[in-house]
């Protein structure tokens, strides 16, 4: 009688440790695990570009051609690039080959010498400009590579273009205020 | 029958053990990270890139085969902002050797759009992952983020 109690009572716990390490077994042996990991950036600050001065050449005498130097800052065009210090860009100017009357019935010549450019990258203007703070007497046509909005140094981040250029009146032009557009397009290259 | 219970009973202690104390886990070792990012231009960070590229490791029993399986984004996301965010079909690379070489990975160019099946090394498995953001030209500035899922399962092979 006891030895059948206790015979039971084995058959019992044992039957009771297979299925617990069934349980533990099957619940372990097909686990799934899930991580949740990230990806992370951070975007910089846009570029603006602003046409701060149009490049002015007043008051012109037909046959006379006249030129305004990119030195000149009062009447040179410049353009001003705002963006995040320190980061390079590609800059490109689209020229002009005439100005224009408003109702398009006469042209006059306007034409930009491959040095009639500076790229100013420190704060300086268009008379004071020197090498060491950007670039000097560079093509409008082609603007240099290695362009940064600012120098890097604390404070500034922009940089600005100046330009100058010559018009070429004709012995007979029509008198009137003559115009064109100069498109300046700037991008961030990721140097 | 008694000695047939405790054959039963050693072989379901041995196996359960062999199972309960090898199930895989995963570790975060490094999110994918872009970085300052410019308007306009886009960025990619190779798997190969120590410290940049995602990684995980997986650590479970050596040998048994695994089920691994990404939730990608698509997007990069900032206060309602999006971002795009592309996986191409070779981001991802995994290697269970001993000695894991990121810059020359044993299992490489993996797709990460479908499930991936390898095996655990002695090691465990390291999975590298790239990518690459394209911010649009008037991409608002900030600290973009999305969320990368990697769900690691035994076959039972």
């Amino acid at each position: 009688m006891v030895r059948e109690r206790k015979k039971r009572r084995y058959v019992k716990s044992v039957s009771g440790a297979i299925v617990l390490l069934l349980i533990v077994f099957l619940s372990a042996g097909y686990s799934q695990d899930v991580a949740t990991g990230q990806a992370t950036g951070n975007v910089l600050t846009g570029l603006q570009v602003i046409a701060t001065q149009d490049l002015q050449f007043g008051d012109l005498l037909q046959g006379v051609a006249k030129s305004v130097g990119r030195d000149d800052d009062a009447n040179s065009g410049i353009f001003t690039i705002i963006g995040n210090r320190g980061s390079g860009i590609s800059a490109y100017l689209t020229l002009p080959n005439y100005l224009a009357l408003p109702d398009g019935s006469d042209r006059m010549p306007i034409s930009f010498g491959v040095a009639d450019c500076a790229i100013d990258t420190a704060g300086a203007t268009p008379s004071t400009i020197l090498l060491a703070d950007g670039f000097i007497d560079e093509d409008p046509h082609n603007l240099p590579a290695g362009i940064q909005v600012g120098s890097g140094g604390v404070g500034n981040n922009e940089t600005r273009i100046y330009l100058g250029g010559r018009v070429t009146p004709a012995v007979d032009q029509t008198a009137g205020s003559y115009a064109g557009d100069i498109i300046c397009e700037v991008a961030y290259n990721g140097t | 029958m008694r000695a047939g219970l405790y054959i039963v009973f050693v072989f379901l202690i041995i196996i359960s053990g062999h199972a309960m104390s090898r199930a895989q886990s995963i570790t975060i070792n490094n999110d994918l990270t872009f970085g300052d990012m410019f308007p306009g231009v886009p960025k990619e960070v190779p798997k190969y890139t120590a410290g940049s590229a995602a990684e995980f490791h997986v650590s479970g029993t050596a040998g048994s085969e695994l089920s691994i399986e990404f939730t990608l984004p698509t997007y990069m996301h900032m206060n309602g902002f999006n971002m795009q965010l592309v996986f191409p079909e070779d981001a991802c690379a995994m290697d269970s050797s001993a000695t894991p070489d990121q810059s020359s990975p044993g299992y490489d160019d993996i797709d990460p759009w479908h499930p991936i099946t390898y095996r655990l090394g002695f090691n465990g498995l390291t999975i590298w992952l790239g990518g690459m953001v394209i911010p649009k030209i008037v991409q608002i500035p900030g600290d973009y983020t999305a969320t990368i899922v990697l769900t690691v399962t035994y076959t039972g092979n």
